[in-house]
Order: structure tokens, then C-alpha cells, then sequence
């Protein structure tokens, strides 16, 4: 494909997304642009777009599988005031609620509970459940048979996230057996050391006596 | 209320780390507060001060004046957890894990504690996302090609039928008006009035001159009045009380 090809397909692409009320997929693309179009060629004229709206108030974001134009977050304040909203703002029970369903579904009522260490509401899950964040994807099958939470499309579509890889720090994530090992690990050391440094830490002489 | 204030300097006086109060509404839970305790003195996770940190937390928790009873019970079961740790501190260990090393009873809540940290990193690193609808928008009005293409339901003669039925049950079949058919047609009229003016204009007392009867009449001048409305004809009245003539559209331009 030529430059001049791409430069049309681009506006073509262009046109698409701006038009569209949601991302659109390359198998939606290729089915509006016809399917002879290679989806190599489609991607680089999204690239060619995606630079050429590098420094604008738009651009184009890749969310739940699609491509699909959106402000820029420097621009916030702008809209809120165009539209007359406020700011939503998530409690930081809905947000670790909904984080640990993110990155470990899918998960148990109970086992937010654990890791939180408080009860999880129903009504917050409801919220949560409401806004498409969260879905119910199926029955644990264990004594109770409790539901299994899950992510749904409009999280990714609202948080500006492609799939569930795109989690940030999603690889760095540790899992319970690593964190147990870790700490045995580390309070081993720890007896170790403390023979040491007793004398440093005089104020834990409290939950030492009897220790050594 | 006096009182509490000066229980709490007298509690704060008492230990050796006197914090900054804090509320407990600030907090997620349990082991939030714990982390926060932890985190903001630097201790060592791997190693809590069970002694100090017991006293803390149970301080921030006795600082407060009411508590919601559905988040009490979650404060209060770490609270015994913290008071059980301690106690078993002081304790040689008898817990002997598979490999024969001594376990810290400290470890379980350790891990509990970095479990819940790491989730916590996580949410805030989320709710830093640029999220839709609060630091990026998207188009917002939509032609609604669905209400476009969604075909019309169809309709269910039957249900029409039983609503009729039902409606004239309830009026008990009595027949409150009677239509008569008319004999004279306005739409008939109309054509007779253009027809007439098609040659050009006439006088509005010679077009009425002819009618029979009051019920032709009446009809005729509705039949006037709709032509002109429709902008068929044209009504001039050249003066004041003068003759009123009738013109053909066409007749104007």
C-alpha cells in the first residue's frame, strides 16, 4: 500500500471513529472497509492517525479491543464545565473492592472480605455492578456455591484499558503463596538478626522478653 | 466530653510513640489503620512491635465516640487478634513448621497485611487511569440509529379487539352520539367553488346567490374558508362594507 493509500485509508479510519459511539474492533473495520484490506495496513494508518493526533485535544485511545477518539485528560475541567458535571468520585472501598475483583477474578464476596479485612457491603457491589464494572460470571462450586465476580466490558471501556493484560503492574502482582514464603523468609531472618541487634531496638524489648 | 479529651492526652502521655489522632473514618478497615500505623513509623513489617502497635491501634479505636456497628465488629476482631499475638510473643514457640523451623506467630498477619497493601497500591493506581466521563469524554450525542432501525411493533389485533371490548363493557354498550352522514360535502363544495373560479374571479354574493337552502349555503362558505386557508383562493375586499370577491390562485401571479 502506498503512501498515498494509507494517507486514504486513514481518513477513511478517521471519519469511522469519529462517527462511531463506541471503539471500534479491526474485525468492525475491516468489515466496514472490506475485507480484502490487509489489517497490517489498517494498523498503520491507525499508528500514522494516532501520531498525527499526538498533541492535540483529541486522540485515539485503544480500549476493550477497539480504537475510538477521546479527549485528552488535560482537558477535564473544560468538559466538566461545558457539561456541568462534577467530577465522579469512587470511595476507596468501591475502588480496593473493585481492584481485587480486577486482578484476581475470578473471586469470592469472601475472599474481598479476607483481603480487605472488612465485610463488603452488597449495596457497593451493586454499584459497582451497575456501572458495568463488575459482573457476576458464574458459582463458586464449594459448600454455599457463591458467586464469582468478574470484570466487565464497560471497565475496560471506562477506564481506557485495552484487555485485562493492560492492568498497570499487573505482571509485579504477587499471589498469596509467594507472600506467605516471603514473609516466613523474612521473619527468619529476621530471628537471626535480632540476635544481633537486640540492644537497637529498646522499645520492643516489650514483645522480646522470654525470646532469647 | 471533657472527660474524653483529657482520657485520651492522659492515654496518649502513656506511650512512648504519641500519633497525631487520627479518625477511624479515614480508614478501609483494620488493616488499614494498621498499615497506616506501621508505615507511617517505619517499622519493620517482618517484624511488628506487637507491644506498641497493640496499645496504638486499641488507643484509635477507644478515641472514637460512636462507632457503626457493621465496621465495629471488624475492628474489634483484630483488636483481640493484636491482644492474642502479643500474648503469644511472649511465649516460646511451640509451632514447628515442615521444615522444623520455629514459626513467627506474627507471620500470618504479615502476609495479610502486604496482601492488603498491594491491593490497596492497585485501586489507587486505578483510580489514577484516566476514567470516562471524569478525564476523558467521548462524543456525547448519538443519532439513535437504533430507535431508527428498530422496526415497529406490530400490532396484536387481538389485544385491540379485548381492549375494545373491555371499553364498551365499561360504557354498557349505551350510545352517547350519533353521526349523521351529511348530505352536503365540504370537499364536494370546494371542487364546485374552483370549478366556478376557474374563469376568473366572481363575487362572493353572486357565488351564493344560487344555493339552495341554508345547509348549501353554510357549507359552501366552509368550503370558501378552507380553500383559503389552503391558499387556493384568494378573498379581496377591495373597501370597507364593499363587495367581497373570490380569486383563483393563479389568477394573482
Amino acid at each position: 500500500m502506498n503512501a498515498e493509500q494509507l494517507q486514504r485509508l486513514g481518513s477513511k479510519l478517521e471519519a469511522l471513529l469519529l462517527a462511531s459511539d463506541e471503539p471500534l474492533s479491526m474485525a468492525r473495520l475491516r468489515d466496514l472497509l472490506g475485507e480484502d484490506l490487509q489489517s497490517s495496513d489498517i494498523r498503520a494508518a491507525i499508528s500514522a492517525l494516532e501520531a498525527f493526533y499526538q498533541d492535540r485535544g483529541i486522540q485515539i485511545t485503544q480500549v476493550a479491543g477497539g480504537w475510538q477518539f477521546r479527549t485528552t485528560p488535560e482537558h477535564a475541567e473544560l468538559v466538566h464545565k461545558l457539561w456541568e458535571i462534577r467530577p465522579q468520585k469512587l470511595s476507596r472501598s468501591a475502588m480496593e473492592t473493585l481492584a481485587i475483583i480486577a486482578y484476581r477474578q475470578p473471586t469470592t464476596r469472601a475472599e474481598i472480605e479476607a483481603l480487605r479485612g472488612v465485610k463488603v457491603s452488597s449495596q457497593m457491589i451493586a454499584t459497582l455492578q451497575e456501572r458495568g464494572w463488575v459482573k457476576v460470571i458464574g458459582r463458586k462450586e464449594v459448600p454455599g456455591r457463591p458467586h464469582l465476580f468478574g470484570t466487565g466490558k464497560q471497565f475496560l471501556v471506562d477506564f481506557g484499558l485495552d484487555s485485562l493484560k493492560d492492568l498497570p503492574d499487573s505482571a509485579q502482582l504477587i499471589d498469596e503463596d509467594e507472600i506467605q514464603q516471603m514473609v516466613m523468609g523474612s521473619i527468619r531472618e529476621h530471628d537471626y538478626e535480632e540476635t544481633d541487634t537486640d540492644e537497637e531496638n529498646p522499645h520492643e524489648n516489650e514483645s522480646q522478653v522470654d525470646r532469647d | 466530653m471533657i472527660q474524653a479529651v483529657q482520657a485520651k492526652l492522659i492515654a496518649s502521655e502513656a506511650t512512648p510513640h504519641a500519633l497525631p489522632p487520627v479518625q477511624l473514618d479515614q480508614f478501609e478497615g483494620p488493616l488499614d489503620v494498621l498499615l497506616h500505623l506501621i508505615r507511617s513509623q517505619t517499622m519493620d513489617i517482618f517484624d511488628i512491635p506487637m507491644a506498641v502497635i497493640t496499645v496504638q491501634y486499641l488507643e484509635i479505636l477507644e478515641a472514637q465516640e460512636e462507632m457503626d456497628l457493621e465496621v465495629a465488629g471488624d475492628y474489634l476482631v483484630m483488636a483481640s487478634t493484636l491482644m492474642q499475638l502479643k500474648s503469644r510473643m511472649l511465649l516460646p514457640r511451640p509451632e514447628i513448621d515442615e521444615q522444623g523451623n520455629e514459626i513467627d506467630p506474627r507471620a500470618e498477619l504479615a502476609a495479610q497485611l502486604l496482601a492488603y497493601e498491594q491491593y490497596r497500591m492497585l485501586a489507587e493506581e486505578l483510580n489514577e487511569l484516566p476514567r470516562l466521563g471524569r478525564d476523558v469524554f467521548v462524543r456525547s450525542i448519538f443519532p439513535e440509529a437504533k430507535d431508527v432501525q428498530r422496526p415497529l411493533p406490530e400490532a396484536d389485533l387481538d389485544a385491540l379487539l379485548m381492549a375494545f371490548r373491555a371499553v364498551l363493557k365499561r360504557v354498557g354498550g349505551e350510545v352517547r352520539h350519533r353521526i349523521f352522514s351529511e348530505t352536503m360535502s365540504v370537499r364536494e363544495r370546494m371542487t364546485t367553488v374552483l370549478e366556478r373560479l376557474r374563469k376568473g374571479g366572481i363575487g362572493l354574493d353572486e357565488l351564493l346567490a344560487d344555493e339552495p337552502g341554508r345547509e348549501a349555503l353554510v357549507t359552501t362558505v366552509l368550503a370558501i374558508l378552507e380553500l383559503w386557508r389552503q391558499q387556493m383562493i384568494t378573498v379581496v375586499q377591495s373597501e370597507a362594507l364593499g363587495t367581497i370577491t373570490l380569486l383563483p390562485k393563479e389568477a394573482m401571479t
